[in-house]
């Protein structure tokens, strides 16, 4: 009796991983009789339960070795709002014209009515494989018979032909989850670091040794099994002036870090830096497109004519890089068609063209250092070792003596020492081809700043006319010479300016430094403004915020759980001197302010003056950073709150008796 | 021998820089520069239909241009599915002097699933290229071929597509054998086509030269008001191995229900007896018709799957059944043959759906002109309109999706026009009302309810069940006012005959009226500003007022005690050909009644009147600004 006690709980042992999977379709009462009060009161579905494992196999073809995934889920549809999670989409990656490959699917709602479940199986013919792209394919399908409380369940398994990532696992969704397990089982021969991202913590995590997993070539090798469990995740909701959701979204990756042959001997994939330093200075596609001076020397004295300093050589640089190469919408730290082609033919990917700024910069004895970065878009870099895939741009970091300019010239526009927007994310690693790599502050170089001057006279008819200069420089300046080139010309870019405000008219015009991208970016205009009707009044009411005005609070938010995310710091300032009629003085002004956010966080200030018959007004508004923590969102928006109440009050003039 | 290969070189080059120079730019009249952020220099669009399931489609494209803002117009994206298919593409990139800069084949074309939001599954596909630009302006050629498997559409040919592109030269030629028959529409073509017969073709070649490009101008009309084109249909057809014939919306009505609808529409007998017993002891057939639209709309959900003839041809009603889902030809046929089974008849119809109303062209029949089917159940005294993919709609109401146009409705007694119902002006109301506090402080709080009706019905559909935290972040995104907070959202429906939509809530907003030494501001109108409309000089187009509205506001306000009145703006009434608006203030005490009501015409009105519109607007916008300025 003993011995076959014994024998069955070997036979348990030697079952496969999966084993612990819960059963399919086997419904309990509770599931039946959850209501969406769990979690979260608002979730129009939940995840029951949800399993996955990982694992590495030998494909029966051609015996190389894929990863196998396997996946169930539960899920509860509580109203029509929900229902759109009865539409599937399974996602596959085609690397080189092989996808993974899907198979056993299966898939069934399970309906309660009156008394007894009722099971609607998908039907086969009713799953559509949808090529999407070169690199994607989804297979898609829709759950049939769905209604308020249907549950329905699905599970397949994929052939994952690329083992460098180990099959990542997302803890968080766009609906709640109750319970949601991974177990993945790396064959001993293999070493991934392990990356837990966002805030929510693991309900469990266990780590075991399965013996003989996997047979390679007659090797039997062993496996570290790995079981992450989750439990009540509250679904993820994405929030205005945020990076890429995947900085927060709670999930598990894993990124192949080594690995041993079975000859002997290990080759490191990622380890250090050092390696990562190695390999990038000497690939073909990085590395090796720093060091094209060649490709260089012979235009450099046509480039150079002019230069004096080093400052002006790199300028000169930069402006012919920028206008010779032009982005083919590409981005990527990897020279894409390399730089003497991409030189040639006037197109590249980001790659191309920055490596080919390094490589020109050498050439002119500039001292040029590539820096690479992890876009908004694609998330926060992870520090702890070098996970080479996450970064997905490369920009220039020059040094000309104690000061360092980080330059971009795939985007057009950009006046020199200024970084895009889309860079803005915290920080970049910067690879020397003689020096060890090191992290470096990315800042986007050039302060958002717009400053408005306007002068001008009213009438006693209620016209102002007069002249209103504004000076702007960084993302502002970029974002007009953006705005002015799609317009095609400045006279439509005025022209549509004009017809945006109704009761201004721009009678003149002249603008500035339209091509000179380093200098501010500087508009005059004539101005008519029909302030008011009829003549004589005995009171004027004067609002002298109609310049760049603040119409709506951007932090309107009643809570806030992840960090503000402005991208720069910015900073504008409006001064107007009105001279009014000689009979009117004034007797109401808005209060002149002076406030802040804490931590010197930003500045607004606001004076009002009335003299010999003119009115100086000045208002300065100043946020100083980039990224403003979560904590100090209401500070925020009081701030504009105070704004914005200001804003709403006139300058009153009264007619002398 | 280098030296020999780099002169061979040279001469080639020399070659087809002197071949393709008749497209550099210096070539371009004058006039074609003009707002145009490209140019359509010379495409040639051949169309042979050389039997009813074989139609080769050619085309020469040649555009030039100017800017990044043309960028979109030098790109080509080509359809196919299992009827067409893509024979050859090749295209150059050419410089300013039409000198060749680089080649490009099909193999540059990347390839990828058409499937849009709104599907879960549509079979075709499309290839398309965008160029590489280096400098501009430049030339882009494209030819290509494809072949068509069917006749039942053919391409329509719409010579100057885009507003900021002018057209140099732009030609349709048509080619048929001599014995088929076509209707062609002509559709502000100036002149008539040129016929030419052989012994076995007969061609129709159509030609646009020298068209100028066009500012965009706002409130425009449809573009088929103003702009060329040709359609053509043959009359013998085969589609996906369906054959027939027609030459007006009655025969080709009589083909769509006769060959796809009519065997789609069996449904299992206990189904039958279930929709039976469903309505037994209800005698009126309107009443019987709800109960069976209200049925469906639990029942089912809206799924989009379009495959081969699945694009034309609903999936049977039993599989409806049985699954719970459909798309809207689906979901029509379904609900059509649930009504057949308790002997109500009624009506398949084709619509093009969308806020811009567009018809059905009542002079001629194809079969491309709709994007949507709709149900219409004539009754006794009046047709009930059915929108089946709703699970909201009220029975009977289609809202500014489908309202006020004709449709082609597919019956066993042939092809019918109908029209929709209208949503007048009147119908489209909106009426708020809001009670607000004001204390010494300038905050308020208040209550406020308004009802939606007419096509403003759904102005608040997205809120409906919605958790209340949801409600609450919308809210505040449709009432964005600083500091504002809201509470007890409440909405309801009346789903009557005429179907209106009611919401309330209360809300308080800190420091509204805003505080400046002595004096408090308080703008009156706190929820309902119009928006200014640009003021366009050189109008060309007529004006075009797609839908009318009326609103009606009322707030009334309760000042805080002992106010002292500083200024208070002037009643404000325009009248004007657009609509009429008015704005008045009546102070009793310290209640102020704030009444605005505006009135929005829709309809088409001269060109000329544009610059009278954006006064209208543009005034009514000011008046809406305006405050009351108090002292305490």
């Amino acid at each position: 009796m003993k011995s076959l006690l014994c024998f069955a709980l070997l036979l348990l042992a030697g079952l496969p991983i999966y084993a612990q999977d819960f059963s399919f379709a086997g419904i309990t009462h509770e599931e039946i009789e959850l209501k969406n009060t769990v979690i979260d009161s608002n979730a129009n579905a939940i995840v029951l339960r949800e399993f996955g494992t990982a694992s590495m196999e030998q494909s029966p073809g051609d015996g190389r070795l894929v990863i196998a995934y396997r996946y169930h889920v539960r899920l509860k549809i509580f109203n029509k709002q929900g229902y759109e999670q009865a539409n599937i989409s399974i996602p596959q990656r085609i690397y080189n014209d092989v996808p993974d490959q899907l198979s056993e699917l299966k898939a069934v709602t399970i309906n309660y009515t009156e008394g007894q479940f009722k099971q609607s199986q998908l039907d086969p013919k009713k799953v559509f494989n949808e090529k999407v792209s070169k690199y994607t394919a989804n297979t898609k399908f829709t759950l049939p018979n769905i209604m308020d409380g249907s549950i329905i369940e699905y599970s397949y398994t994929l052939h994952i032909p690329y083992i460098f990532n180990f099959k990542s696992w997302n803890f968080q969704a766009d609906i709640p989850k109750l319970h949601s397990q991974y177990i993945a089982s790396i064959p001993a021969l293999y070493n991934y670091n392990v990356v837990l991202r966002g805030v929510l913590k693991l309900k469990d995590t266990k780590a075991e040794l399965s013996k003989e997993c996997l047979r390679i070539n007659g090797t039997q090798i062993d496996c570290s099994k790995m079981t992450y469990t989750m439990e009540n995740i509250p679904a993820f909701i994405e929030e205005e002036h945020m990076t890429a959701p995947t900085n927060f979204i709670s999930a598990i990756y894993f990124e192949l870090s080594d690995y041993a042959m079975l000859s002997g001997g290990k080759v490191n994939v990622t380890k250090t830096w050092k390696n990562v330093d190695n390999e990038l200075t000497s690939d073909r596609s990085f590395g090796a497109q720093m060091k094209k001076k060649d490709a260089f020397k012979e235009l450099m004295p046509e480039i150079l004519k002019n230069t004096t300093d080093d400052l002006s050589k790199a300028q000169a640089i930069y402006n012919y890089i920028a206008k010779n190469i032009k982005s083919n919408g590409y981005i990527g730290i990897y020279s894409e068609t390399a730089v003497k082609k991409a030189l040639e033919s006037h197109s590249g990917n980001t790659g191309d063209i920055n490596l080919a700024l390094i490589s020109a910069f050498s050439a002119a004895d500039l001292d040029a250092e590539a820096l690479i970065l992890s876009t908004r878009n694609n998330g926060e870099l992870n520090k702890l070792f070098p996970v080479i895939s996450n970064f997905n741009y490369v920009v220039v970091k020059l040094n000309i003596g104690e000061k360092s300019y980080l330059l971009d010239a795939s985007v057009p526009l950009l006046p020199f020492g200024m970084l895009p927007l889309h860079c803005m994310n915290g920080q970049g690693r910067v690879i020397n081809l003689k020096k060890p790599s090191y992290w470096y502050d990315i800042s986007s170089g050039q302060k958002d700043y717009i400053r408005y001057n306007l002068t001008a006279t009213l009438a006693k008819d209620g016209k102002i006319k007069g002249q209103l200069v504004t000076y702007s420089t960084g993302y502002s300046a970029f974002q007009k010479r953006k705005g002015i080139e799609s317009a095609g010309t400045i006279a439509e870019y005025v022209e549509k300016l004009d017809e945006k405000m109704p009761k201004i008219s721009i009678t003149n015009h002249e603008i500035s430094n339209v091509d000179s991208v380093n200098l501010p970016l500087v508009e005059k205009y004539e101005l008519l403004i029909d302030s008011y009707d009829g003549d004589g009044l005995a009171q004027i009411f004067f609002n002298p915020f109609f310049i760049d005005r603040i119409l709506k609070n951007p932090f309107n938010l009643s809570e806030r759980t992840y960090p503000v995310d402005l991208g720069t710091a910015s900073e504008r300032r409006v001064t107007i001197i009105l001279n009014v009629p000689e009979d009117y003085t004034m007797s109401d002004q808005p209060k002149d302010m002076s406030i802040g956010l804490p931590d010197n966080g930003g500045r607004y200030l606001t004076s009002t003056n009335f003299s010999d018959h003119t009115i100086s007004f000045s208002q300065f508004l100043q946020l100083n950073k980039p990224i403003y923590d979560p904590s100090e969102y209401f500070s925020l928006k009081e701030f504009y709150s105070q704004i914005i109440q200001n804003q709403k009050t006139d300058i009153i003039l009264k007619k002398a008796k | 021998m280098n030296k020999l290969l780099l002169l061979l070189l040279m001469l080639l080059t020399g070659i087809s820089s002197f071949s393709q120079s008749s497209y550099s730019v210096d070539k371009i009249p004058a006039s074609l520069k003009i707002n145009a952020n490209s140019v359509i220099r010379d495409m040639e669009t051949t169309v042979e239909m050389k039997g009813i399931d074989q139609v080769l489609i050619s085309v020469k494209k040649v555009v030039t241009v100017w800017n990044k803002n043309g960028d979109a117009r030098a790109e080509l994206a080509l359809h196919y599915d299992k009827s067409t298919s893509i024979q050859r593409i090749k295209g150059q990139m050419l410089n300013a002097f039409g000198v060749l800069t680089y080649k490009f084949s099909q193999s540059d074309f990347s390839d990828e699933s058409a499937v849009s939001n709104g599907s879960l599954y549509v079979d075709y596909r499309l290839k398309y290229y965008v160029p590489r630009v280096f400098s501009y302006p430049y030339t882009i050629v494209y030819e290509y071929e494809l072949r068509n498997k069917q006749n039942l559409i053919l391409p329509d040919w719409y010579p100057n597509p885009h507003p900021d592109q002018s057209v140099e030269s732009n030609k349709y030629v048509f080619i048929t054998k001599p014995e088929d028959e076509i209707r062609i529409k002509e559709n502000n073509y100036p002149g008539k086509a040129e016929v030419l017969r052989t012994e076995k073709t007969k061609s129709y070649t159509w030609q646009l030269s020298n068209q100028s490009a066009m500012k965009k101008e706002p409130f425009a009309p449809d573009p088929d008001d103003y702009k060329t084109s040709i359609k053509i249909a043959a009359k013998q057809f085969s589609y996906y191995g369906y054959k027939g014939s027609y030459q007006n919306w009655e025969a080709l009505g009589k083909w769509v229900y006769d060959d796809l609808i009519k065997n789609r529409q069996q449904l299992p007998e206990s189904t039958i007896q279930e929709v039976k017993a469903m309505v037994s002891g209800i005698n009126d057939d309107r009443e019987k018709a709800k109960k069976i639209y209200e049925y469906v709309q639990k029942k089912t959900r809206y799924i989009s799957v379009q495959i081969g003839i699945g694009g034309f041809q609903p999936m049977p009603a039993a599989e409806v059944q049985q699954l719970a889902y459909g798309d809207c030809k689906a979901l029509v046929n379904y609900t059509q043959t649930l009504l057949k089974s308790v002997g109500i008849p009624s009506l398949y119809c084709v619509v093009n759906a969308g806020s811009a109303r567009k018809d059905i062209d009542l002079d001629f029949a194809s079969m491309d002109q709709g994007n949507h089917i709709i149900l219409a159940v004539p009754l006794k005294t009046d047709t009930v309109w059915l929108e089946c993919t709703s699970s909201e709609s009220p029975f009977g109401f289609l809202g500014d999706f489908t309202e006020d146009r004709t449709v082609f409705a597919c019956t066993p007694d042939g092809g019918k026009i109908l029209r929709t119902p209208k949503l007048t002006t009147e119908m489209n109301l909106q009426r708020r009302k809001a009670s607000l506090n004001i204390d010494t402080l300038g905050n308020i709080t208040g209550s406020l309810k308004t009802i939606y009706s007419g096509a403003q019905y759904d102005h608040d559909n997205n809120l409906i069940d919605l958790p209340v935290s949801d409600q609450l972040k919308r809210l505040k995104s449709s009432y964005d006012i600083d500091h504002i907070s809201f509470s007890d959202f409440k909405i309801s429906q009346d789903k009557s005959d005429t179907p209106s939509t009611s919401a309330a809530f209360s809300f308080d907003i800190q420091k509204y009226a805003a505080r400046n030494q002595q004096l408090f501001y308080l703008e009156l109108n706190l929820f309902n500003k119009s928006s200014v409309v640009p003021e366009v000089k050189n109008r060309t187009l007529k004006v075009y007022i797609n839908r009318g509205y009326t609103d009606e506001d009322e707030l009334t306000y309760l000042l805080p005690k002992d106010f002292k009145l500083e200024a208070l703006p002037k009643n404000k009434h325009i009248n004007s050909a657009f609509g009429s608006y008015s704005a008045t203030i009546l102070l009793e005490g310290r209640t102020l009644i704030y009444k605005r009501k505006m009135i929005l015409k829709d309809g088409t009105y001269p060109a000329e009147q544009y610059q009278d519109f954006s006064t209208f607007i543009n005034d009514i916008n000011a008046a809406d600004h305006s405050r009351v300025i108090y002292k305490l």
